[in-house]
Order: structure tokens, then sequence, then C-alpha cells
């Protein structure tokens, strides 16, 4: 069963313009949204949160539209993006204490989990966390309320090594546990780690969506890698 | 109290906001344009959206497990509670002035604006202006304070200089009433304000949903 659905979303900028773009997220599944910079994967998702009003196109999530459902759908969503600073002068432990009040389905146990895996300090203000730490403090307020779909906009972004490794890790924990995760990213390695399906959007359009498995038959050449495709195919679509 | 106000107190809110709630204690000032303690109290209000304004605020609100309009909600909220308990006080103290003051000679030999009822209603009108210019005006855009807000202030000191300018007009003396003097009229002009204020928010708020609906955060 699909977990949320995009269908013919269109949005209209100066110098930018998502074009129809339509996809579906598998529920219980990981799924990579991977295209260049400026190729619309931001605009995508603000547009499945609401946050930028679309020309046109309809959003659902578990079968009920974005349109009018918006408060009892966030509540079973978690979102994060980058290195966004909340509050930067307030603490951690302030800006969760009124975050939790909104969701009733806050997971304290969830919380304190995370915190020590993020290795957060309660006491600490956004302003005093590298950008690595702020996103890291971000992934933690989404995943602290029991979401059963993420929608993260580039999660692993200035994150060390060892970090990106433990939150793909994380990534399969949740997917075991029947989470559906949408993830956009312009790092192909995470999406040959934990990617079960890949969303490919280029100039605005949708490319390719599909299982990884399906877009590597698809697209790619023999021997290709996930990143010698997406290479060879923004060259091709720049010809 | 519902957790968008508790939100907007506790995270987007400056604790200057507070303190210039003690610009009510203006209205006991004698030989003073009184109503400039209503401009004092949404200059505060002011500071806080500009803060709230460097921390990311609205989207995260927008984020928030809400409809996008709660977040104009919330707002409205928060600056209805500072322009009320503002209001509160400056209504305590005018009833003092009516009362124990009321013969006071520093209030009685003052040529300007007495605190009456009619003070309490073009201060009602004051915030009421502030809501639908500033508030209004910022959900415009969700970022831009700067032109809502002049705006705001050459509006408002043209308000404050027509109210203190009035009762020297011939045959409006009473709006300058002491102690209880003209009551049912000076009752009347606080409805009056009353009624601005009432309007002016209600109509700014809806005009600011719609808005804000149709913006790209």
């Amino acid at each position: 069963m699909n977990a949320a659905e995009v269908q013919n979303l269109c949005k209209t900028y100066p110098a930018f313009r998502l074009k129809e773009v339509s996809f579906s997220l598998e529920g219980g599944r990981i799924t990579g949204f991977i295209g260049r910079n400026g190729a619309g994967k931001t605009t995508t998702i603000k547009a499945m949160l609401n946050l930028i009003h679309t020309d046109s196109g309809d959003i659902t999530y578990f079968g009920l539209p974005l349109s009018g459902h918006e408060k009892e759908i966030k509540q079973r969503i978690g979102y994060s993006t980058g290195t966004v600073s909340w509050y930067p002068r307030k603490t951690i432990r302030e800006i969760v204490d009124v975050t939790k009040t909104f969701y009733s389905g806050w997971d304290e146990e969830a919380y304190r989990k995370y915190m020590e895996l993020f290795g957060l300090d309660e006491t600490k203000k956004p302003i005093e966390l590298s950008e690595g730490m702020k996103v890291k403090f971000n992934l933690m307020l989404a995943l602290s309320h029991r979401a059963e779909i993420l929608i993260l906009d580039e999660p692993t972004s200035g994150l060390d090594p060892f970090s990106r490794d433990e939150l793909l890790e994380v990534f399969r924990t949740l997917k075991e546990h029947g989470v559906t995760i949408l993830f956009s990213t312009h790092i192909t390695s995470d999406l040959e780690r934990c990617a079960d399906n890949i969303i490919y959007i280029s100039r605005g359009e949708i490319r390719a969506a599909c299982s990884k498995e399906e877009f590597l038959r698809e697209h790619g050449k023999p021997e290709e890698t996930l990143e010698e495709i997406f290479l060879r195919l923004e060259r091709e679509a720049r010809l | 109290m519902n957790a968008l106000l508790r939100k907007e107190m506790r995270l987007s809110a400056l604790l200057l906001t507070y303190l210039f709630l003690g610009f009510a204690v203006m209205t006991l000032l004698p030989g003073y344009p009184i109503l400039c303690g209503v401009f004092f109290i949404t200059l505060g209000i002011f500071q806080s959206f500009q803060s709230a304004r460097e921390a990311n605020d609205i989207v995260f609100s927008a984020l928030l497990p809400v409809a996008k309009r709660d977040v104009v909600k919330g707002k409205y909220q928060f600056v209805l509670l500072i322009e009320l308990c503002g209001f509160a006080i400056m209504a305590v103290l005018t009833i003092i002035r009516m009362t124990v003051l009321a013969d006071a000679p520093v209030y009685r030999q003052n040529a300007l604006m007495t605190a009456n009822p009619f003070f309490l209603g073009m201060a009602l009108l004051l915030f009421g202006l502030f809501n639908t210019i500033f508030l209004g005006g910022f959900f415009k855009t969700a970022y831009k304070l700067g032109k809502p807000f002049v705006t705001y202030i050459i509006v408002t000191f043209a308000v404050i200089g027509a109210a203190e300018a009035l009762h020297h007009f011939p045959g409006l003396e009473a709006l300058n009433a002491f102690g209880f003097d003209h009551f049912g009229l000076q009752l009347a002009l606080l409805a009056a304000g009353a009624l601005c204020f009432i309007a002016l928010t209600v109509l700014s708020y809806k005009k600011a949903c719609e808005n804000f609906e149709r913006i790209d955060l």
C-alpha cells in the first residue's frame, strides 16, 4: 500500500518550474530522492508539507488528501531539513519542551535514545552546534514522535562518515518497524547503501520513480555504478 | 492555554515584549501624550516579531502538526494577549485617575488628553490599527516587517495627534471629561473604540489567513 502519493504537482517560479511531478511512497520502504542542486527536490518536499502554494496537483498521505487533513497528517509524519537553525538562542530543552506538546505520539524514550545516539546535550543552544550537529538535532525532533512517514531533506549533508553510517543504520531499523522514509540526497552512496526505491528528478521533472533494481536495469549500463548512471543521465539531459 | 500560544510565549516572544507592557504606566504621566503608551507596547510586540523572524519561527510553526492558517492564529492570539494585558493596566490606572486622583492639580492643569473612557477607546483603536496595518501587512509575506511597521508608526502618530487636539475644538470639550463627567458619552466612545478594535482585528485576521495560505515559505 502507498503511504503517500504526489500527483501532477506543478509550481512555477520566475526561473524554475516543477513540471507535473508524480510519484508514490511505498509503505515501509526507504525511498531516495535524488537530483542535482536546483533540480526541484526541496520544492517538491516543501509542497508535500504545504509550505509552498502549488499551481496544481494533489498530495495524499494514508489515503487522505493533505488539504483539509493537514493537522492529523502532520501528527503522523516527521520532517527534517539539513542545517536550518530553529530558535538559535534557546536551549534544546526549551525547544523540545514546547515542541512535544504538539504531538500526541511524542515518545520520550525515543527522544532520550536519539539524544544519546546523536551525542546531543539538552543545555546547548542551536547557535552553539556545528552544522552536522544541527542536522542531528533536526533529525532528533523528527524521530521522536512515532512518525509513520519521515520526510528528510538532505539528512546526511554535513555529517561525518561515522554519523552518516549511524543514521543509515537508524533508517534501516525504522524501516524494520514499518516506517516509510523519503530522503533527498545528492550522495549516491547513501542510496546504494539503504534505498529500496529511487525517485530521480532533473530540471523539475521526474525522470524515474521505481525500485533501485528496476532503475539499474532500465537506466544503467553494464558495470556502471549509480553515481556513473546519474552523471551520464545529467550529461545527456543537458544535450 | 493552547499549544500554539504557549509556543509563542516561550519560544517566539522576547522578554522585552513583556517588559514593554510597563509603558502602560505612562497613563499616569501628567503633561504627556499618554496614548504613546500604546505605541511603546506595540513596539515591544514588533521586537518579538523581528527576533522570531531571525529564528525561522514561521517555518518551524508551519511544520508543527497544525493547519497552516493556525500559524496566523497563534500570532494573533499572542498579540491580543499582550494588547489586552496592556489595556487592562491602562484601564485600572484610568479608573484611579478618574476616582482618587480626579481632582489632582497636575491632571486638572493639563493641556493634553486626560485619562478617561475616551482615552481607553482611542487606545483600543490604536491596537486595532496595529493589528490591521502591522500584523496584516506582515502576513502578506511572513518576513517583511519594516514597511508595515513604518506605515503603522505614521498612522498611529497621526491618530494620537488628532486625539490630543480634538478636545481643543469648540463643542468637543466633553471628550476630555474629568472624573465621571459626561459619563454616558464617554462610555459610548469607549464602546466605539472597542467595536473598531474588534472589527479591525477580525477583518485583518481573515485577510492574513488568506494571504498566508498563498505565500511560499
